[in-house]
């Protein structure tokens, strides 16, 4: 099966670092590159094209929401998943609201990342389970299992 | 030569990966065991006695800062690095406080942590510029720092209290984690209060919120 293309984006490198672990456990996933804030992504983004881009909210502006929304409009084909440690139903909401296909906490992240991507691979939705599967489904579609 | 036994405590399993990696690349470090709360912080100290714990500084229960004093305390020969992503001057004076000796911002570089651990192993103290420049900032403005007068007024059990009542347990679940009695738990509730001079759990929340013993 073709690996899919993944770009990973968070300002704490170690984060990335545990990530790109998991990722590579599999040999399913091609780490196409890594960014370290908001203008690092979307420069990497534009010139990767990556399938899925795993993308953090809170960095050194622009934050995640706000390169999401810029990419939506570049890279319709990328999708998107935010990762982040915000549990709040507004972030959820902004993260809907830009275009993400997917919201993983990173409390989740070990346990479900693979999981929200193979959902992501499926055109479908994913949201971490600590939030209410209704709302999660009303604001991503079929995100619940 | 043994190698340099390192713990890593943060609450997130996808940081602790990233941590363990990044220790584990470096010949002759070793990562003795992984906390996910500032209280298993302490007790793995104890059992394991590392030479070095890399701790964050937001975690359940026990905040890292809380969990540095104990720690401290209990094995002065373990030498502490605080990772955190709050980027503040208060914070950075919190952390020389705390007795850590290392004090690294989540966005900074793998070599930064790497030159940290390096120095602590040494019993050396280590900061980068950036955080040596925050304390300096915030020196002047220590004498009304409201989280130091709320350390100097409430004990070390007392401010463990406040984060377990702060983060919506019970007197009885407070007991019941501390090990104490629940009359003790309540008795401990009040003096807090007292001290503080708040009226309800939901003041005591947001003053536990402002002076950053839990996050919001």
């Amino acid at each position: 099966m073709a690996s899919i293309r993944v770009l990973l984006s968070d300002d704490h490198s170690f984060v990335r670092r545990g990530l790109r672990t998991i990722l590579e456990a599999t040999e399913h996933y091609e780490i196409c590159g890594e960014a370290g804030d908001g203008i690092q992504t979307l420069e990497l983004a534009t010139q990767l094209a990556p399938d899925i881009l795993i993308l953090d909210i809170s960095m050194p502006p622009p934050n995640g929401l706000q390169v999401a929304s810029q990419l939506r409009q570049l890279l319709p084909k990328t999708k998107i998943l935010m990762i982040t440690m915000h549990d709040s139903e507004e972030m959820l909401r902004a993260a809907a609201a830009v275009g993400a296909s997917g919201y993983l906490l990173k409390s989740d992240a070990e346990e479900l990342l693979l999981v929200a991507l193979q959902r992501l691979e499926e055109d479908r939705c994913f949201v971490s389970p600590a939030f209410d599967p209704s709302l999660a489904e009303r604001l991503f579609g079929q995100a619940t299992p | 030569m043994s190698a340099l036994k390192v713990l890593i405590a943060d609450d997130h399993d996808v940081v602790r990966k990233g941590l363990k990696m990044l220790i584990e690349e470096h010949p002759g470090w070793q990562v003795c065991g992984e906390a996910r709360s500032g209280r298993d912080a302490v007790d793995k100290c104890a059992q394991l006695n590392p030479d070095v714990i890399v701790i964050d500084i937001s975690m359940p229960d026990l905040n890292g800062l809380e969990a540095t004093r104990q720690i401290r305390k209990a094995c002065p020969r373990t030498e502490v690095l605080v990772i955190t992503h709050h980027d503040s001057d208060e914070m950075a004076a919190e952390v020389m406080d705390s007795g850590a000796r290392g004090y690294v911002l989540k966005s900074d570089s793998d070599t930064d942590l790497i030159r940290a651990v390096e120095a602590l192993s040494h019993h050396k103290p280590f900061f980068t510029s950036r955080v040596t420049e925050m304390f300096l900032a915030n020196r002047g403005s220590r004498v009304t720092d409201p989280s130091e007068m709320m350390r100097n007024r409430l004990t070390m059990r007392e401010r463990e209290i406040l984060q377990l009542l702060a983060e919506g347990k019970t007197a009885k679940e407070v007991a019941t984690v501390l090990g104490i009695a629940v009359k003790t738990s309540d008795t401990h509730r009040t003096n807090i209060m007292r001290k503080l001079d708040v009226h309800s759990v939901a003041e005591l929340v947001r003053y536990a919120i402002r002076n950053k013993v839990v996050e919001p």
